[in-house]
């Protein structure tokens, strides 16, 4: 048996020798396909079926299944109708932790974390990512240290010495592997740390993101790091992720029905949530355990659908490939009748012809699966620089692992016997008699049916895939260019974190003076301002608006509002105009009344057909909705998220704190937002050399202010899309590839049957057919291929689109423009692929055709 | 409708040299004739067949159809005047085996822009003639070699063509078929069709009234035929 296949298989491989170019079609076509395929999985494996590098990771859940980055106060979802807690206060975690003996282990996560300033001695301070974590992360996740030793509980306590532990490749790659690093002082947002450990290889933190973690600290140590603006102690304030080991045995639905009524239990503690008519949310409110082995699965939940829509559209168009290589392979099995005929004369039974043809398609898949590898491994990187361009330490591998070299085997595997099955089923039943008669005089051809079917069906994935990718374009294209309401070009900024370099509230007005005087002096420079957060950087703050003569809202009342904290001149630097009233000017200072400038969507949502130029508002409680006083409105623009509707939104001036809160969430949030994260520049003309000007300003003013990120507000708007443009450039790329890929399947079939049809065609010529009359015979067959591919693609594509709506933005998942389109593009290609082949028959000599006949 | 060719000649490139099918050809053949042209494997007869039946545009020398001058029509003219005076009849019948035999039939018309009933009308005539009435929604694989090659004349001579090429019509068939074949050439040339075949055999040879002897691409002889086999049947 082994000598047999091994003999089918040297037989294969001469047979593959004997017809370079077919082999060589046939490779490319599979590589493509399969490395299409496996580059997708690559990213699939990389994101959504990554298993954290812990011990155990069955065992791990996290309370929680939603990603409600970053800090959240009031019941979830809008106006608490969803009742799915996921982001908890440290209050909070501790009351679950202590009540929750089904947990071995439960630790806590930040929601989200950052870049922080980080300087170790007298070097300049570089950016890295910083997560506050609990005493218990390491050990909830198995962890021990590469070097030193990781947190105990004892480090996260308020009295423990300030400790932090590095990630493996921050120690490389940040600290040059310096083992003394391991019990000396670094700075972290200007606050010195002892580095207690470093992290083993391989572990990049609770979750997939672009900057995973440099270093971890404890959570103890939050007040210490932001003073006034810490979070710990803000029992109503959620920003943390519980994650833990659940004991062996556990109902996991028994645990989170127990957790959801600890949740309510401590919820009825809090006035927040009971006061004011709230209580009767709190019934509705639960958790979700969510499995925690892939870790938080935020990155996941973002791109999740965009992937699982590649997969499919990368495996369509493995199966467009298939379709073509039996294509071939029934074409090369025609002009092998004569050896299978012999074969079968010589005792060959079916099973074992039909052993020949699949050891032959599985030998070429297996190579096709080779070079597709070399294509997965280019497509990764690619795709993976083009998904996360600003990715560092990303954990996610361009090159194939064990399980994706797996998958790529199966993918070859099942590949070869795919395609190999139909033309191994059609050799299986020749006859033998008929073959060696060799050249008959019927001119009867039923053999095409297969072949002719299989251009049908790629014709039909064809346009789903051309369907899809003329969707997602129109989507990019109605998500870059919409109108964003605000002016990028010439614009930059700059991000900066002023109490990384060791700022306090006090010196921050001066510092904020030095920036203005110092950029406004650059050549060029039309306008400079600052902000909180720039437009569409990806976050922003949200709180409760009460307008003045408004009571206390409530549960179900949507009093919600974006809000940010900028200079004066931030609105002229981002090209919005003022609508009504007027905008900030020199006279609204530290003494003067708070102003501020409100939205259309606010002056909608909250002052409906009011003018709301002189009327005020406070924030959260009725004490306070006197508290800024609207001086003007300006025209909508996106400040947060481009996809969705424009939320109301006002704008605080940085130099007018509020000092009359009573309460110390309200104090911490005024702290934390006078610091800025922006510097908006606009210059009246392109300039030169951005980067070296800003940056030499920058340190101009002081050193220790380092640079997060310096981008043109183009390049920043453009980063919303990263995922989109992936997802359209790749679907388009599949588009293409299987139009390529139907056409030149197309293209084979129609050449194969007009050679196949010489003499057919030499008759009517005889019997007075004109060259149009063969061109229209041959494109005659090559409409109805295509129009049957319409009809079975058109509905496939309407279910595909159906699916995808989600990812649409702008555009009707049944946009008939999009179907048209590709149904065109599909007949135009396929019509000029037919042709070449229909000339070429309309070209034949009758009498040479009359000869062979 | 006399067809003359004067000084025809036709040769094929063999890598460097040039090999010659056919040699000064003169030959007349005046209307209503029955040609038969024979001669030994490689003489030419289906080079003079293809030149005649306008197949071929590779040849030098003058061709007269009537009184249009071949030789100066263009590749497309040389068709559609094909397409109007010439009717073909191979050995191997050349039905097109997807289509019925009615479809066969009417293949030639449907390159006419002939209204539809018209060549309807004029399939049901030539099945009817034919005797091949009861066969028309057959396919060709499900007749007899003689049903197919009566097909394939029915075919070659449904657009009443001046002008019937045959070649080797018999070639395939046992003589009785054979014979029922000719009587039905002769029945056309009765009726005014200038019929020329190709023949390897005497006795088929001798159905026409004129033979015609092409050896190394040139005429041997052309000769009357002693006793038209016809007329001695319909003496």
């Amino acid at each position: 048996m082994l000598s047999d296949v091994l003999k089918d298989v040297r037989f294969a491989l001469r047979q593959l020798r004997k017809s370079p170019a077919f082999t060589v079609t046939a490779v490319i076509t599979l590589a493509l396909g399969i490395g299409a395929n496996t580059a997708i999985f690559t990213l699939v494996q990389g994101i959504l079926l990554r298993v954290l590098p812990v011990g155990d990771p069955g065992q791990l859940y996290r309370i929680g299944d939603k990603d409600d980055c970053c800090v959240e106060g009031g019941f979830p979802g809008a106006a608490g109708q969803t009742g799915d807690f996921s982001i908890f206060s440290y209050d909070l975690y501790k009351y679950l932790q202590s009540n929750a003996p089904e947990f071995e282990q439960l630790a806590a996560v930040q929601a989200g974390f950052g870049r922080l300033s980080v300087r170790r001695g007298q070097a300049l301070p570089k950016s890295l990512s910083g997560e506050f974590v609990s005493g218990n992360y390491f050990s909830t996740l198995g962890l021990k240290a590469f070097s030193g030793r990781v947190f105990s509980d004892n480090d996260d306590t308020p009295a423990a010495p300030p400790a932090t532990v590095l990630s493996y490749s921050a120690w490389k790659g940040e600290f040059n592997a310096d083992p003394s690093i391991v019990g000396s002082t670094i700075y972290v947002q200007a606050k010195p740390y002892t580095v207690i450990g470093v992290a083993p290889p391989g572990f990049f933190g609770d979750r997939v993101t672009v900057r995973p973690p440099d270093l971890w600290m404890p959570l103890a140590t939050e007040p210490y790091m932001r003073g006034a603006g810490s979070l710990l102690h803000h029992a109503d304030s959620h920003w943390l992720y519980p994650i833990g080991r659940v004991r062996a045995g556990t109902s996991i639905g028994a645990l989170q029905a127990r957790l959801s009524t600890l949740l309510r239990q401590w919820l009825r503690t809090r006035p927040a949530y009971t006061a004011n008519g709230a209580s009767t949310l709190i019934s509705r409110q639960h958790v979700v355990l969510a499995r925690g082995g892939g870790g938080i699965q935020n990155m996941q939940q973002n791109t999740g659908k965009g992937l699982m829509m590649l997969m499919i559209l990368s495996t369509v168009v493995l199966l467009i490939a298939c379709a073509n290589i039996a294509n071939l392979l029934l074409a090369r099995n025609e002009a092998r009748r004569a050896e299978l005929a012999v074969r079968m004369s010589m005792g060959a039974n079916r099973m074992r012809l039909v052993r020949q043809v699949i050891t032959e398609s599985v030998l070429l898949s297996c190579i096709g699966g080779l070079a597709g590898l070399a294509v997965a491994y280019g497509g990764s990187r690619t795709i993976l620089s083009l998904a996360f361009p600003d990715a560092t330490n990303l954990p996610i591998d361009a090159s194939p692992s064990l399980t994706v070299l797996g998958f790529t085997f199966l993918v070859a595997l099942a590949t070869g016997v795919l395609f190999g099955t139909v033309p191994a089923w059609i050799s299986s039943h020749a006859q033998p008699i008929e073959a060696l008669r060799g050249t008959s005089r019927s001119t009867r051809d039923r053999s095409g049916l297969p072949q002719k079917a299989l251009v049908i069906f790629q014709a039909a994935l064809s346009l789903v895939l051309l369907a899809s990718a003329v969707l997602m374009s129109r989507s990019l294209a109605r998500l870059e260019h919409q109108d964003f309401g605000i002016a990028t070009q010439n614009r930059y900024v700059l991000h900066i974190d002023p109490a990384g370099a060791g700022y306090g509230v006090e010196r921050l007005p001066a510092l904020y003076r030095e920036i203005d005087a110092r950029f406004s002096t650059l050549p060029g420079v039309a306008h400079v301002s600052m902000a909180l957060y720039s437009p569409l950087e990806g976050d922003n703050w949200g709180e409760c608006v009460i307008q003045q003569g408004h009571p206390q809202p409530g549960p179900n009342e949507r009093c919600g509002s974006t809000w940010d904290r900028v200079s004066a001149s931030f609105l002229s630097s981002i090209g919005v105009p003022i609508v009504m009233g007027r905008d900030f000017n020199e006279h609204d200072t530290a003494t003067s009344p708070a102003v501020a400038l409100v939205n259309e969507a606010f002056v909608k949502r909250f002052f409906t057909n009011q003018n709301p130029v002189g009327r005020h508002f406070g924030l959260d409680k009725v004490e306070y909705s006197g508290t800024f006083e609207i001086v003007g409105v300006f025209r909508d623009f996106k400040l947060n998220n481009p996809s969705e509707d424009i939320r109301p939104v006002f704008l605080r001036l940085l130099t007018q704190p509020v000092t009359d809160y009573k309460e110390p969430i309200m104090d911490t949030i005024e702290t934390q937002s006078m610091y800025i994260n922006s510097i908006i520049l606009d210059f009246s003309q392109p300039q030169q050399n951005v980067d070296g000007l800003i940056r030499g300003t920058l340190a101009g003013i002081d050193p220790n202010l380092t640079v997060m990120d310096l981008r043109s507000l183009d390049a920043q708007v453009a980063g919303n899309f990263n995922e989109e443009r992936l997802v359209a450039r790749l679907t388009t790329l599949f588009g293409i590839l299987a139009l390529i890929l139907a056409c030149v399947g197309l293209y084979g079939v129609t050449a194969y049957f007009v050679a196949r049809r010489t003499g057919e065609i030499g008759i009517r010529m005889a019997l007075g057919a004109s060259r149009g009359n063969v061109i229209s015979l041959v494109l005659r067959d090559v409409l109805v291929q295509i129009g049957l591919g319409l009809l079975l693609g058109i509905p496939s594509a309407l279910v595909a689109a159906h699916f995808m709506q989600s990812l649409l933005y702008g555009v009707h998942a049944y946009n008939p423009l999009a179907f048209v389109a590709a149904g065109l593009m599909l007949a135009a290609c396929a019509g000029f692929a037919g042709f070449l082949p229909a000339r070429r028959a309309a070209s034949i000599d009758p009498m040479s055709a009359l000869r062979v006949e | 409708m006399r067809i003359q060719l004067r000084n025809v000649e036709r040769s094929y490139k063999a890598g460097s040299s040039e090999g010659w099918a056919l040699r000064r050809i003169g030959l007349s053949i005046k209307d209503g004739e029955f040609v038969t042209v024979m001669g030994p494997s490689g003489a030419g007869k289906s080079s003079l067949m293809n030149l005649l039946a306008m197949l071929d545009d590779g040849w030098r020398g003058e061709y007269w159809f009537g009184e249009t001058a071949v030789h100066e029509l263009n590749r497309k003219q040389r068709a559609e005047l094909a397409r109007r005076q010439i009717g073909v009849v191979f050995q191997s019948y050349h039905l097109l085996e997807d289509l019925t035999i009615a479809e066969n039939i009417d293949l030639p018309l449907s390159y006419k822009n002939l209204p539809s009933r018209e060549r309807s009308k004029m399939v049901a005539e030539i099945l009817e003639r034919f005797q091949i009435g009861a066969k028309k929604d057959q396919f060709p694989y499900q007749l007899s070699g003689g049903q197919q090659q009566l097909a394939g004349i029915a075919r070659a001579v449904v657009h009443t063509p001046a002008l019937l090429l045959a070649d080797e019509p018999t070639g395939n068939l046992h003589s009785t078929q054979a014979h029922e074949i000719m009587q039905l050439f002769c029945e056309l040339n009765r009726h005014g069709t200038t019929i020329l075949q190709v023949t390897h055999s005497d006795e088929i040879a001798r159905y026409g009234s004129r033979i015609i002897e092409l050896k190394d691409g040139e005429i041997a002889d052309d000769r009357a035929s002693q006793t038209p086999t016809y007329e001695a049947a319909a003496k």
